[in-house]
């Protein structure tokens, strides 16, 4: 079956490290493999909390070793990298309009940002105490 | 044939590009705070987290939209850009690299909720 792409002429495999900008589209791309290594993680973490305490302490021991505390910072910085420029983005693609005037985009980037914020306060009343 | 190949309609395509923005927006507004609190805080001792306390709050309804919002959309959304990235690298063809991204996707997906009711059903 010819496939549209197919159809295209071929580029070469290296062909997005010729600009920058190429290749900050790639690496924003790449943004989702620590994302997949968290995610995981937490699987793990569930399975571990299915099985025994014992589990659960042995998964954060594992979880505080060096290399996967860097791999999961890496995920924390690769998934802010995302929030930015997905937040610039967002304004672009789908300008709002309220009563006839068009929100200013820095207006709905700041949203955005409030909604990250109003998670992060909703997990720190999670896991320090507030909501036992 | 060819001709009816090249005007066949992607009808899925529409859903994987909504998983894909769903997952977009929690990845970036919901899952900082769960790298920062489960992969770092914790881990390091910052934050206690103990067994007992992580079961009443995973295994919850609560626990679903969490592992919703926090796996499964943004493994969706990871499907759908290393698809993508596959095809900007040439590598493989896109049919069989759609079965493997989303279906990855979808049974990690399956794995997580199930663990989930699970859990509850303990």
């Amino acid at each position: 079956m010819q496939k549209s792409s197919d159809a295209l002429p071929p580029l070469k495999r290296t062909w997005w490290l010729k600009h920058r900008y190429f290749v900050a589209y790639m690496v924003r791309e790449a943004t989702v493999l620590p994302l997949l290594f968290f995610a995981a993680c937490l699987i793990a973490g569930m399975i571990a909390l299915l099985r025994s305490d014992a589990a659960w302490s042995s998964w954060l021991e594992f979880m505080s070793a060096a290399p996967v505390l860097m791999l999961n910072g890496l995920a924390l910085v690769a998934s802010l990298y995302h929030a930015w420029t997905f937040f610039q983005l967002f304004p672009r693609v789908m300008p709002l309009r309220i009563a006839g005037r068009t929100l200013p985009s820095q207006a709905i980037v700041a949203g955005q940002w409030a909604g990250v914020v109003l998670v992060l306060l909703l997990f720190v009343w999670l896991f320090t105490g507030g909501a036992r | 044939m060819k001709k009816s190949a090249l005007r066949r309609q992607a009808y899925d395509e529409p859903l994987w590009w909504g998983l894909f923005s769903a997952g977009g927006v929690c990845f970036a507004v919901v899952v900082p705070a769960a790298i920062l609190f489960l992969a770092l805080l914790i881990p390091l001792g910052v934050v206690s987290l103990d067994a007992e306390r992580a079961r009443s709050l995973l295994f919850s309804l609560p626990g679903i939209l969490f592992v919703g919002a926090v796996v499964c959309l943004p493994l969706f959304h990871a499907a759908h850009r290393i698809r993508h990235g596959l095809f900007d690298l040439r590598l493989g063809r896109d049919k069989p690299n759609k079965w493997l991204t989303y279906g990855g996707a979808a049974l990690l997906s399956a794995v997580a909720l199930g663990g989930v009711l699970l859990g509850m059903l303990q």
